[in-house]
């Protein structure tokens, strides 16, 4: 233990703080991006999904597919097949690319399950309410069903955006320059493991407990009410 | 650049990528199955147990919930030797595991605890029943019937976090993938035939829970 503060005054030096602390931007640039592009490509697949939008029966079933695939594939064994794929595809991209693409993969199908599960908290009447205003399906998602469904679709998707965080942790497969490399590559110059890995799961502590304390929050403020 | 892909060249070697999947499932039941005592030990406690009990409690769930898995087993791989403590790679990868998911399942069962209502128990001893009567007729098939659905979600999410393993050399379906990769270079081929390994084992594992929590447990809501 005496060696490890001995050591901790050398660790945590001027560059090694830099370091971490770009790192740590890019976990969170990261997770962002990734969370982002994730969410919109999620709320599209759900309305892609849904009967009273989509009456062509094929892109239903195209989204559904889509999910089902995304949703069961581990997030390591995804970014490897993203790796290859761009390989294969001869496109010069950045590794953080590639990380981010396979964040946005994999949070599309998740969100889109919790957007869809949003939408069908709506009661059906709903719906036909608005259609004898002659609204279109699009019109009446946008007038009628969101309005009142984005309280269900936001908690879980914060809780889930903090899993989306805690998983670019397996970035560090390909050589992603974010927390978990940064540790990797400061233990393999020399520092203790435990110095390293120890301090990095502070710091996405953090980061995480923040959002999930957000989330919970959220989750009680905007709980539906029981009328509808 | 120019890459076609050939299927033919990994076809060989799938029975051995179905033994790894064999050995990704036990990884995830072992996980389970130490967490969920995990899990059950640390709700009951906090349910039941002295207050001082609680925080300790609490600070591991916290904790546990909110740092990514793959650093967890990181640290108890590589920084727990420095106080004498050795762990091979499957041995720190089920500890990791084990210890995560018990985080998780805490978090459930202690939802299930707080479901129960002091009514039903009383409703129970005014029936008549004894303190085992009642938990096995009364608390019991109550609270099995609201954690079987979060329960078995929580398996299936296990099974897909046993590929973290590969990164510490653990021979199961990633790290088979792994070894394949490095004998054919057939990259994309073989590894997306393992992303569809674990869509066909998630998707056996989604049917299997769905038919049992149907048949024990009267659960209606489909899986999918």
């Amino acid at each position: 233990m005496a060696a490890l503060i001995e050591e901790a005054g050398r660790f945590y030096s001027y560059y090694n703080l830099i370091y971490l602390g770009k790192a740590f931007l890019f976990t969170i640039l990261l997770s962002f991006a990734g969370c982002g592009i994730g969410f919109v490509l999620g709320a599209g697949l759900a309305v892609m999904r849904h009967p009273r939008i989509v009456s062509f029966a094929p892109l239903r079933w195209f989204a559904l597919l889509y999910v089902e695939l995304f949703r069961r594939i581990p997030f390591l064994v995804l970014l490897m097949v993203v790796f290859f794929a761009f390989q294969l595809a001869g496109a010069d991209v950045t590794m953080f690319t590639v990380a981010a693409t396979t964040v946005a993969l994999s949070a599309s199908a998740f969100s889109a399950e919790n957007v869809r599960a949003g939408l069908e908290s709506i009661h059906p009447n709903q719906w036909d309410a608005a259609e004898a205003m002659n609204m279109g399906g699009l019109t009446a998602l946008r007038r009628v069903v969101l309005p009142q469904s984005w309280r269900v679709i936001i908690p879980p998707s914060m809780t889930y955006s903090v899993g989306l965080v805690k998983a670019t942790s397996i970035a560090s497969q390909i050589g992603v320059l974010e927390l978990t490399y940064a540790a990797k590559i400061l233990n393999q110059k020399g520092f203790s493991a435990a110095l390293c890995f120890g301090t990095i799961l502070v710091l996405y502590f953090c980061l995480c407990y923040p959002l999930n304390l957000f989330a919970t929050s959220l989750e009680k403020r905007l709980a539906p009410s029981r009328n509808r | 650049m120019s890459y076609t892909l050939q299927f033919g060249q990994v076809t060989p070697y799938l029975g051995y990528l179905a033994g790894g999947a064999w050995l990704a499932l036990q990884l995830a039941a072992i996980a389970f199955v130490l967490g969920w005592a995990i899990g059950l030990g640390c709700a009951s406690t906090l349910h039941y147990g002295p207050r001082w009990a609680r925080w300790p409690i609490r600070a591991y769930v916290v904790f546990f919930l909110n740092t990514p898995l793959l650093v967890q087993i990181f640290f108890l791989y590589f920084a727990l030797p420095d106080w004498g403590i050795l762990l091979g790679s499957f041995q720190a990868v089920v500890l990791g595991m084990s210890l995560n998911a018990g985080a998780y399942l805490t978090e459930i069962q202690r939802a299930g605890f707080n479901s129960i209502r002091q009514a039903e128990v009383e409703a129970a001893e005014t029936l008549g029943f004894t303190r085992v009567q009642s938990i096995r007729y009364v608390v019991l098939p109550h609270i099995l019937k609201v954690l079987f659905p979060p329960l078995s979600n929580q398996y299936i999410i296990l099974t897909m976090t046993t590929s973290i393993a590969a990164i510490f050399g653990v021979e199961e379906l990633t790290g088979r993938t792994y070894n394949i990769n490095a004998q054919t270079f057939r990259s994309l081929e073989i590894f997306s035939i393992a992303a569809l390994y674990y869509v066909v084992l998630t998707l056996i594992a989604s049917a299997a829970l769905y038919a049992v929590g149907r048949y024990f447990f009267r659960i209606k809501r489909s899986p999918f």
